[in-house]
């Protein structure tokens, strides 16, 4: 997944930005190339520019130098801006503040009901949508009495509605309870999978990132690192430097391996960190791992 | 609690006044309430509120609901009665120094009263049976016209929409804000009432910041989703007049004949 195709889905070319003079530049000189039917997750803390780039992603900010090719389509283009927003769709962090009706399915129908689509069309688009990210049971309730995983999802149903290539989610799990982070991930996971729905996903949880097919790890307004979950998080010390954190599974591997254990590889999940110490201690006391 | 309050009391059912297409019945509370205000005899009077009733039996929501509806204006209700009650002209019945009562006021203030009353039961057949969101639905439907003079319809609605939608969760917030002073040492309960009003002012800060902080994510939402005003948009759930509703339109037109005969014919009750 590392490599991207001749003609990638969306274009970062020298990209800059401010959002006024004063405040100076918020991303400097970003260069990256988002293939169709891939999962990046973009890596970084606060204040790194992560969430300019998501606005930047669907032409809601315009570059100030350098360009945005989104299919092609310039995102500094007045006239077309609406093509580019029905192929890039964006879920943002608070999940009570981008439902817009009052009626969930009202709700999702909200994007198509915009693109002016017919109305049969909608309600097959809406029902299909709903049913993806498992929330087709809840059609007919009110957005105030669902769960913020549960809200989440919606907000992604109503992205899908549009028939969205991509879907940039902005930290959408920072405000949820493990239980709503984890249907939120796995919905998005699915909707790569089965759909080939491209994710661009915006986290600073590494957990998170470690499900991506590719991790771009962003600091001070720039591109720092980029690679499979793998290859960067097994640079636990440059990231540390960095004031970054490496997924908890691949943290206890580095501690073990600093405190003279013989841990091989970079264990990324708890499954894997398992294996990892068990067959250190298999070789430790001899026994057939 | 003040997440209490409930707002567009709408009670979902199936009767035949929910079933009702949304914009057949604001036109007909209006009808009703121009009806129900031209009545000048005891027989149209009496033949409108019988009809309105119809409409709160039709409803099927239990009629305790319906007094609950009347109760906080009951004192509006006596109070123009009685106001009316003193403003007849004629022979006076009964006068205590400048008081006094006559057969005109006496007619004057139960017509009012009954008036009233009937005006509250139908608003709320209508508030009950349907949905908030069929509601701003057919408002929108029903002023479309308005739109050629340059009357922002489709904001209007839109913006009905999206309170409609916020109203929970701002109630929820402002609960959260109350709780988090109180937890402070706010003290909202005791003093006068400037001291109450100037006790608000922690909390109606942070609510402000926190709407504005929504408004501005909610723009950016609504754009992402290719939100560009009301042109060219389409809807989802689209209105389609049945036979019922033809069928209480034509009752709706053949009652007016009706009234507009007894009211001619027969003579003013003043």
């Amino acid at each position: 997944m590392a490599d991207a195709p001749a003609t990638p889905f969306i274009t970062l070319n020298d990209l800059c930005f401010s959002y006024d003079e004063e405040s100076g530049e918020v991303l400097h000189n970003i260069h990256l190339d988002i293939a169709a039917g891939e999962f990046v997750a973009l890596l970084g803390h606060n204040g790194c520019g992560k969430s300019t780039v998501a606005k930047l992603l669907n032409g809601m900010l315009i570059p100030t130098s350098g360009k945005v090719l989104v299919d092609g389509i310039d995102t500094a283009v007045e006239e077309t801006q609406l093509d580019v927003r029905r192929r890039v769709g964006l879920v943002q962090q608070n999940p009570d503040n981008q439902l817009v009706a009052g009626i969930v399915e009202e709700d999702v129908a909200f994007g198509p009901e915009n693109l002016g689509v017919p109305s049969e069309e909608i309600r097959r688009r809406v029902d299909d949508a709903l049913k993806a990210v498992g929330m087709y049971a809840y059609r007919e309730h009110a957005p105030h009495k669902l769960s913020g995983g549960q809200k989440q999802r919606v907000a992604i149903a109503g992205v899908i509605a549009m028939e969205t290539r991509c879907i940039v989610l902005d930290e959408p799990t920072a405000m949820l309870d493990p239980r709503g982070r984890a249907e939120v991930m796995d919905t998005v996971e699915r909707l790569n999978r089965e759909q080939g729905i491209t994710i661009v996903l915006i986290t600073h949880y590494m957990d998170e990132a470690v499900r991506a097919g590719r991790v771009v790890v962003m600091d001070q307004g720039k591109i720092l690192l980029e690679g499979a979950p793998r290859e960067v998080f097994a640079q636990v010390e440059f990231l540390k430097r960095h004031h970054l954190d490496v997924p908890q599974a691949t943290e206890l591997a580095y501690r073990l391996r600093a405190a003279g254990c013989d841990i091989s590889g970079t264990p990324l999940t708890e499954d894997e960190c398992v294996r990892a110490v068990y067959a250190c201690y298999a070789a430790q006391k001899g026994v057939g791992a | 609690m003040i997440s209490d309050i409930t707002l567009g009391q709408f009670f979902p059912g199936s009767s035949v006044m929910h079933r009702l297409d949304p914009r057949v019945k604001l036109c007909m509370t209006v009808y009703y309430i121009g009806l129900i205000f031209c009545s000048r005899n005891w027989i149209t009077l009496a033949l409108t509120v019988l009809t309105a009733l119809s409409g709160v039996v039709l409803s099927k929501v239990p009629a305790k609901l319906y007094l609950k509806s009347l109760k906080p204006i009951w004192f509006l209700i006596a109070f123009t009665g009685i106001l009316n009650l003193f403003y007849g002209s004629g022979e006076p019945i009964w006068s205590f120094g400048f008081l006094s009562i006559t057969r005109a006021g006496i007619i004057n203030a139960v017509m009012i009263a009954v008036r009233l009353v009937v005006l509250i039961l139908i608003s709320s057949v209508l508030t009950f049976t349907t949905s908030p969101t069929q509601l701003t639905d057919a408002i929108e439907r029903v002023l479309k016209p308005l739109a050629l003079l340059h009357v922002p319809v489709h904001e209007f609605a839109m913006m009905m929409t999206i309170a409609l939608r916020f109203v929970p969760t701002l109630l929820e917030e402002t609960d959260k804000i109350m709780s988090a002073q109180k937890a402070r040492g706010a003290d909202l309960e005791s003093g006068g009432l400037a001291q109450r009003i100037r006790a608000l002012i922690p909390i109606l800060i942070p609510l402000f910041v926190s709407a504005f902080r929504r408004a501005f994510d909610l723009a950016t939402a609504m754009e992402s989703r290719c939100y560009h005003g009301g042109a060219g948009r389409t809807r989802m759930k689209t209105l389609h007049l049945g036979r019922v509703d033809y069928g209480v339109l034509a009752l709706c037109a053949a009652y007016l004949v009706l009234f507009v005969l007894l009211t001619a014919l027969l003579p003013a009750a003043i």
